[in-house]
C-alpha cells in the first residue's frame, strides 16, 4: 500500500512516516503541492494525506487537482485549525476523512484504515 | 423672494390697507360730495326765494311810489286842468325817486296825455295802448307786476328804451333752436294806478322799469345774497332774469368777460320751467361753467309765463372740496401703505427672525453641529418651538454621546477580542504541528516492549502533559473561532432537557440533585442548538465543580421582558446551584479568557469566555449573580427578534 503524505512541516511528515511505516505502509513524503502532483504523476498511490495550510498552493488546491486527474485516489485531510469551515471545505474537495492535528498514532491509523477499508491490526 | 413669508405678510397687510383705503376713498368722497351737493342745492333754493323777494320788492316800490303820487292834490287838480307841464314835472319827480324808465298819464279813453321821455306830449298821434293801463282801467284798480312791452310801444315811449330792449340772440349750445335773430320786445316791472274823481275815472297814472339790460336787480341779488363771495376770481353766485328763454339781465359772464345778454337757457330747463311752469333745481351747465342752479317761472300781470328767474352757485367750489378731500384721502392711503410696508417689514422680521434662526440652526444640526447658534428665545409660539427644538437637541446630544461611548466600548471590546482571537488561532496552529510530533513519538516509544518501568512512566507523563497542552490549544481555538451560528427555530425546553439528561448520570455519581423546571408556553427561538447546548453543559459542569454531594442544581426556563439590550421579549434560562458561590473579586473576571479558579490541569479557563461569545452572538446576554457560601445563579437571556447580530462578527479568526 503506497501512501503520499503532503505537509510543509517536516516534523509532521516525519511523524506520519514513523507511524505509517511501522504499520507496513510504503510512505512517500513531499513538502508542497507541486511536488505532490509530480509524485502522483510518477507513481500510483493508494492514499493521500494532505495538510490544508501550506505556503504557495495549499491543500485545497492540491485536492482539487488530484480529484480532477486521479479521482480514484482517496484522500485524508488534516489541519491544525479544525474550524467547521475547514472541515466542510476539505470534505467538499473530495477528502474522505478529516483529522485534526495534533493526533496520536492510534487516531491516524484508525482514519487510514477506515478510508482504506482495512481492519486495524 | 416674493414667496417668502416675510413678503407674504407685507403684501397681506398692504392689500388690506389698499382695500380699506380705496373703499373709504370712494365711499367717503362720494358721501361727502353728496352732502355738499344737498347743502348747496338747499342753499340755492333759499337764494332763489331771496331773489324772488328782491324782484317783488322792486315791483312793490314802483306801485307805492305811483300810488302816493296819484293821491297828491296838486296832481289831481293838474289832471282836471289837463296841466301837462305840472304833470310832467310831477312824473319826473316820481320817476327820479324810484328810478323809472318810463312813466306817464293816460286819459280815460286810453290815449296818453303826457309822459316823461323825449316826446312828452304825443298828442292825438296814433299809438298802441300800454297793456297795463288797459288792465287797470278794466279792473278800476291798481295793477302791478311783470309786463311784456313790444318794441313798437317802447319806441313810442322812448326810442332809447326800444334800443335797450332790442337784444340780439347769441348762438347757445344746448338751447332750443329758433328762427328769429333778435328780440325787440322788452320785459318790465310796471304799475298802473287809476285816478278817480268820485266814481268818474279821470286818468291812469302808469310807470315802469325796463328789465332788459338793467342789472340792478341781479347785481343786488349777487351782492346781498351771495355777499360778493368769489371763487377763483369769479363771483360764486350768479342771478339772471330771462325773458322767455333769453338772458336779458344777468351777471353771468361769457368767456370774453361780457355779461351773457342774448344767450339762452338749455332746452331741458326751458321745457321744465317755461312750458310746465315748475321749479328747477339741479346742477346745470350755464354759459361756460357748471353751476348748481335753481330756476322758477315769472308770470306777467295776465298770469302768462313770460320769463324765468335764476340763481346759481358755482359748482367748482364744491367740486374742489371733493378734490381736496380726495387728495387728502389719497395721501392718507399712501401714507398708510408706506406705514404698512414698514410695519409689515418690522413685524415680519420679528416673526421671521427666530424662524430663520431656527432654520439656520436646524441646517447646522443636519450638518452635524449639535450646538448651533440659536439667538435669544422669543415669546409665544415661536419660543415654544425654540424650546422644544432645544430640548430635542439636548436629547440628541445625550443620545449621541451615549452612542459614541457605547460604540467606543464595543469597538474596543471587539478589537480586543479580535486580536485575542487572531493570537489564539496563530498560536494554536503553530503549536499543533510540533505537538503532533511530540504525541507521535511519545506514543511510538510507549509501544516498545523493551522499556524499563521508570522510562515507561516518564513517557506516560509526557503523553499526559501533551494531552493537556492539546486540550488547552483546543479550548483556545474554540474561543478564538467565531463560527457562524447555524440557526433554526428551537424549542428551548427541549434543548435544556436534552442537555440536563446528558449530565444526569454524572449528577448521580456526584450525589448532586439536578432538577429542570420548564417554563410554560415558551415561543420557539431561532438559535444554534449545538453551540447553545455546549454553553449550557459548560455552565452546569462548572456548577458540578462548585457543589458538594447533597447540593442542588436547578435549571429553569421562562419568559423575560427584557434582554437588557432593548425592550424586547425574550426567553430566559437560569442555572442555580447551592454550592460554594463565587467571591466578588472573581465575578468581574469570570468571563475573561484563561481565567480559572480550578486547579492546574482541571480547566482551560476558556469555557465561560467561549460561552459568553456564543450567547452574545445570539444577541443575548449572560449574567451571573452570586453570594459566597450560598451558591450562584447564571442567567442566559435570548431575544425573540433581532437574531442576526452581525454575521460579519462570525467567522472571525
Amino acid at each position: 500500500m503506497k501512501i503520499l503524505v503532503v505537509d510543509d512541516d517536516p516534523i509532521v511528515l516525519e511523524s506520519c512516516k514513523r507511524v505509517l511505516a511501522a504499520e507496513g505502509f510504503d510512505v512517500t513524503l513531499v513538502s508542497n503541492a507541486d511536488d505532490a502532483l509530480d509524485m502522483a504523476a510518477k507513481q500510483d498511490f493508494d492514499l493521500l494525506v494532505v495538510d490544508v495550510k501550506m505556503p504557495k498552493r495549499d491543500g485545497m488546491y492540491l485536492m482539487e487537482e488530484i480529484k480532477k486527474q486521479w479521482p480514484e485516489i482517496p484522500m485524508i485531510v488534516m489541519s491544525g485549525y479544525p474550524t467547521p469551515e475547514t472541515i466542510a471545505g476539505g470534505i467538499r474537495m473530495g477528502a474522505a476523512k478529516f483529522i485534526s492535528k495534533p493526533f496520536t498514532p492510534d487516531e491516524l491509523l484508525e482514519s487510514v484504515h477506515e478510508v482504506l477499508n482495512l481492519k486495524p491490526r | 423672494m416674493f414667496y417668502s413669508t416675510r413678503w407674504r405678510l407685507i403684501l397681506g397687510i398692504l392689500g388690506v390697507c389698499l382695500l380699506v383705503g380705496t373703499v373709504s376713498l370712494l365711499v367717503g368722497v362720494q358721501l361727502l360730495y353728496k352732502a355738499f351737493l344737498n347743502e348747496a342745492t338747499h342753499r340755492v333754493r333759499q337764494d332763489l326765494n331771496a331773489a324772488r323777494e328782491l324782484y317783488n320788492c322792486r315791483s312793490r316800490g314802483i306801485r307805492t311810489a305811483l300810488s302816493i303820487a296819484a293821491l297828491g292834490t296838486d296832481f289831481r287838480s293838474a289832471i282836471r286842468r289837463q296841466d301837462t307841464s305840472t304833470l310832467i314835472n310831477c312824473l319826473r319827480r316820481v320817476a327820479g325817486s324810484v328810478n323809472l324808465d318810463f312813466a306817464g298819464v293816460a286819459t280815460a279813453d286810453g290815449t296818453t296825455l303826457c309822459r316823461i321821455g323825449p316826446n312828452p306830449i304825443p298828442g292825438q298821434a296814433v299809438q298802441p295802448i300800454n297793456p297795463i293801463v288797459g288792465l287797470a282801467m278794466e279792473r278800476g284798480d291798481t295793477v302791478s307786476g311783470t309786463l311784456v312791452l313790444s318794441g313798437e310801444y317802447l319806441s313810442g315811449e322812448n326810442p332809447a328804451l326800444a334800443q335797450r330792449a332790442r337784444i340780439e340772440l347769441l348762438p347757445t349750445p344746448r338751447a332750443e333752436p329758433v328762427a328769429e335773430r333778435e328780440v325787440a320786445s322788452g320785459m318790465a316791472l310796471s304799475s298802473a294806478v287809476p285816478v278817480f274823481d268820485g266814481d268818474e275815472l279821470l286818468a291812469v297814472l302808469y310807470g315802469g322799469f325796463l328789465l332788459s339790460r338793467s342789472h340792478e336787480i341781479v347785481d343786488t341779488v349777487r351782492d346781498t345774497v351771495f355777499q360778493q363771495e368769489t371763487y377763483g376770481g369769479r363771483s360764486i353766485g350768479t342771478a339772471t332774469i330771462f325773458f322767455r328763454d333769453i338772458r336779458i339781465s344777468t351777471n353771468v359772464y361769457t368767456p370774453s368777460g361780457e355779461r351773457a345778454i342774448g344767450t339762452r337757457v338749455s332746452r331741458e330747463v326751458r321745457e321744465y320751467v317755461l312750458e310746465k311752469g315748475k321749479r328747477w333745481t339741479d346742477r346745470a351747465f350755464v354759459v361756460n361753467d357748471w353751476y348748481i342752479t335753481a330756476y322758477e317761472p315769472i308770470e306777467d300781470i295776465f298770469g302768462e309765463t313770460v320769463g324765468m328767474l335764476y340763481v346759481g352757485v358755482l359748482e367748482a367750489k364744491y367740486a374742489d372740496v371733493r378734490r381736496k378731500a380726495l387728495s387728502v384721502l389719497i395721501v392718507i392711503t399712501v401714507a398708510g401703505m408706506v406705514l404698512a410696508i414698514g410695519l409689515g417689514y418690522i413685524l415680519a422680521n420679528r416673526i421671521m427672525d427666530p424662524v430663520n434662526q431656527l432654520i439656520r440652526a436646524s441646517t447646522q444640526v443636519s450638518q452635524g453641529n449639535l450646538s448651533p447658534d440659536f439667538g435669544s428665545i422669543s415669546d409665544g409660539e415661536i419660543g415654544v418651538l425654540q424650546k422644544t427644538f432645544l430640548e430635542m437637541l439636548g436629547s440628541l446630544q445625550e443620545r449621541d454621546k451615549r452612542q459614541k461611548a457605547e460604540s467606543e466600548d464595543m469597538l474596543l471590546e471587539s478589537e480586543k477580542q479580535a486580536s485575542l482571537g487572531r493570537l489564539a488561532a496563530g498560536v494554536a496552529h503553530e503549536i499543533n504541528n510540533p505537538l503532533t510530533g511530540v504525541l507521535t513519538y511519545t506514543h511510538m516509544l510507549l509501544r516498545r516492549k523493551d522499556l524499563g518501568e521508570e522510562v515507561r512512566s516518564d513517557l506516560q507523563t509526557i503523553a499526559e502533559a501533551t494531552e493537556r497542552v492539546r486540550k488547552i490549544v483546543k479550548g483556545l481555538l474554540d474561543f478564538s473561532r467565531q463560527t457562524q451560528l447555524d440557526r433554526e427555530p428551537t424549542d428551548v425546553n427541549r434543548l435544556v432537557r436534552s442537555a440536563v439528561s446528558l449530565l444526569e448520570n454524572e449528577a448521580l455519581i456526584k450525589g448532586v440533585d439536578l432538577v429542570f423546571e420548564s417554563g410554560e408556553k415558551l415561543p420557539m427561538v431561532t438559535l444554534d442548538r449545538h453551540q447553545l447546548e455546549s454553553v449550557l453543559l459548560n455552565i452546569i459542569l462548572n456548577a458540578f465543580d462548585a457543589t458538594k454531594p447533597g447540593d442542588r442544581i436547578t435549571v429553569t426556563t421562562g419568559m423575560t421582558l427584557s434582554t437588557d439590550k432593548s425592550d424586547q421579549k425574550g426567553v430566559e434560562i437560569t442555572v442555580t446551584d447551592t454550592g460554594c458561590g463565587i467571591p466578588p473579586e472573581h465575578l468581574d473576571k469570570l468571563f475573561d479568557p484563561f481565567f480559572t479558579t480550578k486547579e492546574v490541569g482541571q480547566g482551560t479557563g476558556l469555557g465561560l469566555a467561549v460561552s459568553y461569545g456564543i450567547v452574545e452572538r445570539h444577541g443575548g446576554t449572560i449574567r451571573v449573580h452570586s453570594q459566597i457560601g450560598q451558591g450562584c445563579t447564571f442567567t442566559i437571556r435570548l431575544p425573540l427578534g433581532e437574531q442576526d447580530k452581525s454575521d460579519e462578527d462570525s467567522g472571525r479568526g
